[in-house]
């Protein structure tokens, strides 16, 4: 009776701890403005599956760890139903431990807390003694405590099978248990474990759409983040689930070349602040401006987050409220002047587009008569090396019999206003390219720019307009798959067949997830692909993206991002790099000038159109 | 009376003003107006004889304390006293900063026609039009100011060249003119001038540039393209690579990441012409490129290309600029 008492205490105690540091994150999550969303369940509940019942994020990119942690995730999941009979036990309550089905449901469990044990002591040694970057600079003591809380409660639960019941030691071990139970409990919500409780509704609640940017609208006076306050309630619960596991850091190109930037830390400083109280302060001091301005947008950080966290609408939504306060960068000003005045991110005029429509001998778009409709874009528009490749594509079109036309007058798509916070910019450039196109009316559109898939794609999408966009390296390999046969003939001796390695655009490999067509379109047309590090989806960018292309300042620390990212090509061995979007192309090549190396480059549509 | 309103600060003339000379000497032609410089400020002298110069009736000087440092209240008072002082007809301005902040002030003050960024004089059949760009320069119109005279006139800067300034056979007469400025009507309180923080190097400025790429191979070939520019009294650059490298200082580079600049010439030299670049250079009247790819994207842009080895045809420019 008395043991039932002092449980009651002890438990009403953590139980209470628990309760009121989750209530007082609870709260934060409800006073934010409401950002949940739930479109897209099928996918969401696919997802649920792989990465959070599956664990396969987590193990994809760290496959030991990621494994031993699965390990002691499923442990826990597990133990649920155990830890349920045990306190009602405790409490009194009902008293289930002599069912039957009780007794095979521990034996079932025992080599559940081996592997526990197994998972959690690797994780302790790592975090303890190997200490990878990502993980900190210094051992957090509290994970040291939670590991030693779990490998007891697991050394505790198989005593059970050792310890005859009604003994001393036998009561001493369930206390112990239990009590590790309850302690455990109350660390949670204060510490990165938090995301055990989380985690699975963050990864629910996650965009299914990498790098979602919902519209601002401008009737309602939404000029996007300026102070803590302005966070939408799923970043706010994205702050408090983050386990800094450090994916996102060791992935971030800015990081990685040795900038400010570092995701985790975006993270990590937003629940610093939500906690602090302090709902007015900006968010460019809560971050730092600087460091804002920083980020490729290459969307790693929250590809790779095992956690379903989501920080391109907190770094971009921060940027809208720079913007909207007129503090961005100088080279951006600049920018936008040119898309103002000239609607396109060089400030050239647009006779130069016709001059090149007309030498290229291109079509204007006609529904009725084109299959597909090209968009050319900014830098197929005006950049006389990416055309190179753009009649490459026209070439392959036209020995393959599609007929195309382009629009008679483009505007950039708008990536670069969107990307940098200038969200007004943007949606005039949309708005007027959706007249444009819903006037044209295409049923497919092709580019060679993975930016304009992306734009066009999914943020013109939220304007209501549905339109099917290709890149380029698809729509050719699908054109292209007669030429398998052929390939196998040709029996590709060593002289014929060409040392390659690809580049995949953020845009292509990460956003679109297309990492297998331009692959089989090298394959197909004799390339011996050598993969560089940070390959398929997860490629380390090139540095250009997120209006970086213009930013190129001197005074930053570190290397550029182009540099470390040809570095990487480099060391393929490959001399030839394939690219397969402009910026990429201009930021290597840039990178390779410099670096003074006989790299070549080849886009790959002219890569494909010299080999057809 | 064609009335020029000269633009100076601390004795220094700005150049537009001759270009606006040049304006006012084909609207004196086509109305057989003569012209007056009106200089307004303080220790006018120096610029006053430096614009008598010019074939016009005469300069006038117009000093006041007031007038030094530029304030929109101080110049619409002092110019709307002297224009009507000189009853001109015309009042011709540079499209500078400064004019754009009070032009419109006085030609409203005095209920005038204001006709801004003109870049050209078209006269006949009794009328004279000012022509200016509309829509960001996809069109032009000819605009004829209507109401009684001065009608206000304000030249894009670059419309009229410098050289083609008709010199008088005999320096103009300079005369001051006296107005009354109560110094109380200036509201405003002007801080010192904004400054850039100064770059040791300001291409934009410079007339001519020879700018050097990869293509230039290694650091002790600059000399040469440094030997053509001192030939042609140009400004030396680069892309991006040369100044990565460090043959030449960083803030020689052109580019989207460096200066911006719009020479009246700009010589590439083994240049592939990269986006990047292009759009620092772009604003260049007369680009001249030598790279031996045929292919090479420069060419795209370039005025004159010259396909061949930088190092065989430099030469030979120097030695015909030295002949």
């Amino acid at each position: 009776m008395i043991q039932t008492v002092a449980f009651w205490i002890l438990f009403l105690t953590f139980v209470g701890a628990f309760a009121a540091q989750v209530a007082r994150r609870v709260q934060l999550i409800a006073a934010a403005p409401n950002t949940f969303s739930l479109d897209n369940l099928p996918f969401r509940a696919t997802r649920f599956l792989t990465d959070v019942v599956l664990q396969v994020r987590t193990i994809r990119e760290r496959p030991v760890a990621g494994l031993m942690h699965a390990f002691v995730f499923w442990g826990f999941v597990a133990f649920g139903g155990y830890t349920l009979v045990e306190f009602m036990y405790g409490l009194g309550v009902m008293d289930l431990t002599h069912a039957w089905w009780f007794e095979l449901y521990r034996l079932l469990l025992a080599p559940f807390a081996i592997a526990v044990l197994i998972g959690i002591s690797y994780l302790l040694v790592r975090r303890a003694f190997v200490r990878p970057i990502a993980l900190g600079t210094h051992v957090s003591v509290e994970s040291i405590v939670i590991a030693l809380f779990i490998t007891t409660l697991m050394i505790t639960f198989l005593l059970t099978f050792r310890l005859d019941e009604g003994t001393r030691a036998a009561a001493v071990n369930w206390w112990v248990h239990a009590i590790v139970i309850l302690a455990f409990l109350a660390l949670i919500p204060a510490s990165k474990h938090f995301h055990l409780v989380l985690s699975p509704v963050t990864v629910f609640l996650k965009s299914p759409e990498l790098g979602n940017l919902p519209n601002l609208d401008f009737e309602k006076e939404q000029v996007g983040l300026e102070t803590v306050k302005d966070l939408g309630s799923k970043m706010v619960l994205d702050a408090f689930t983050c386990v800094e596991c450090g994916r996102c850091q060791v992935n971030c190109p800015a990081w990685g070349a040795g900038k400010e930037l570092n995701p985790k830390a975006i993270i990590l400083q937003t629940q610093e602040a939500l906690l602090a109280g302090d709902r007015e302060k900006k968010l460019g001091e809560v971050y730092s401006e600087k460091v804002l301005w920083q980020c490729t947008t290459c969307g790693a950080c929250e590809n790779q987050c095992p956690v379903g966290i989501e920080h391109l609408p907190v770094l971009i939504g921060s940027r809208r409220g720079l913007v909207s306060n007129g503090d961005a960068p100088d080279y951006l000003g600049a920018m936008y002047n040119n898309l103002e005045r000239r609607s396109n991110i060089w400030g050239l005029g647009y006779d130069q587009r016709t001059k090149f429509v007309q030498s290229a001998a291109l079509e204007t778009f006609d529904a009725t008569q084109h299959d597909v409709m090209v968009w050319l874009g900014c830098a197929g528009s005006f950049d006389a090396d990416f055309q190179k490749s753009l009649r490459s594509l026209f070439e392959i079109l036209r020995a393959r019999n599609v007929k195309f036309g382009v629009l008679s007058k483009e505007r950039c798509n708008g990536d670069p206003a969107k990307r940098t916070g200038n969200e007004y910019m943007f949606q005039e450039l949309a708005t007027a390219n959706i007249a444009d196109l819903k006037a044209a009316a295409p049923r497919k559109i092709l580019t060679s720019c993975p930016h304009c898939v992306k734009t066009i794609g999914d943020d013109y999408r939220k304007f209501g307009y549905e339109v099917e966009i290709v890149h380029s390296s698809v729509f050719i390999e699908e054109l292209t798959r007669d030429v398998i046969a052929r390939a196998r003939h040709a029996d590709l001796s060593a002289e014929t067949s060409t040392t390659v390695t690809f580049h995949d655009p953020c845009y292509l490999g990460r956003y679109a997830g297309k990492v297998d067509e331009p692959r089989n379109l090298l394959t197909r047309f004799g390339a011996d692909i050598k993969e560089p590090v940070r390959n398929r989806d997860n490629p380390y960018c090139c540095g250009a993206g997120g209006g970086l292309l213009f930013a190129d300042k001197e005074e930053e620390p570190g290397s550029r991002i182009s540099d470390v990212r040809f570095k990487q090509l480099r060391e393929t061995g490959a001399n030839t790099v394939v690219t397969a979007c402009p910026f990429c192309s201009i930021m290597l090549k840039g990178a390779q000038a410099s670096a003074g190396a006989d790299t070549q480059f080849v886009d790959l549509m002219t890569f494909v159109k010299e080999r057809l | 009376m064609i009335v020029v309103i000269a633009e100076q600060r601390h004795g220094k003339l700005n150049r537009a003003t001759w270009e606006t000379i040049v304006g006012a000497q084909q609207l004196a032609t086509a109305t057989s107006t003569p012209i007056a410089v009106l200089v307004p400020g303080v220790n006018t002298a120096g610029v006053a004889s430096e614009l008598a110069a010019a074939q016009v009736q005469e300069v006038v000087t117009l000093e006041h304390a007031a007038l030094e440092p530029y304030t929109p209240d101080g110049f619409t008072a002092a110019l709307q006293e002297a224009v009507t002082q000189l009853q001109a007809t015309y009042v011709l301005l540079p499209h500078t900063y400064q004019t754009r902040d009070f032009a419109p002030k006085l030609a409203a003050r005095m209920d005038r026609a204001l006709v801004t960024d003109v870049t050209g004089v078209k006269s006949g059949s009794g009328q004279t039009a000012f022509v200016r760009p509309m829509f960001q320069g996809k069109l032009t119109a000819d605009v004829v100011p209507q109401g009684p005279a001065p009608h206000f006139i304000t030249f894009q800067i670059g419309a009229y060249r410098v050289d083609q300034v008709a010199k008088g056979t005999a320096a103009a007469g300079v005369r001051a003119l006296s107005i009354d400025l109560d110094a109380s009507v200036i509201r405003e309180k002007p801080e010192p001038p904004f400054q850039q923080a100064k770059q040791a190097v300001d291409l934009s400025q410079a007339e001519r540039i020879v700018s050097v790429g990869r293509g230039i191979k290694e650091q002790a070939n600059i000399a040469i393209a440094q030997q053509l520019a001192d030939a042609l009294g140009a400004e030396i650059a680069a892309s991006r690579p040369i100044c990565d490298a460090g043959w030449l200082p960083m803030e020689r580079q052109v580019g989207s990441s460096g200066q911006t600049v719009a020479p009246k010439l700009y010589l590439a030299l083994g240049i592939s012409g990269a986006i990047q670049h292009l759009v620092g250079m772009k604003g260049s009247s007369t680009v001249v490129a030598i790279n031996k790819d045929a292919d090479a994207p420069i060419f795209e842009i370039a005025d004159y290309g010259i396909v061949g080895d930088l190092f065989e045809i430099v030469p030979a420019i120097i030695e015909a600029v030295k002949a």
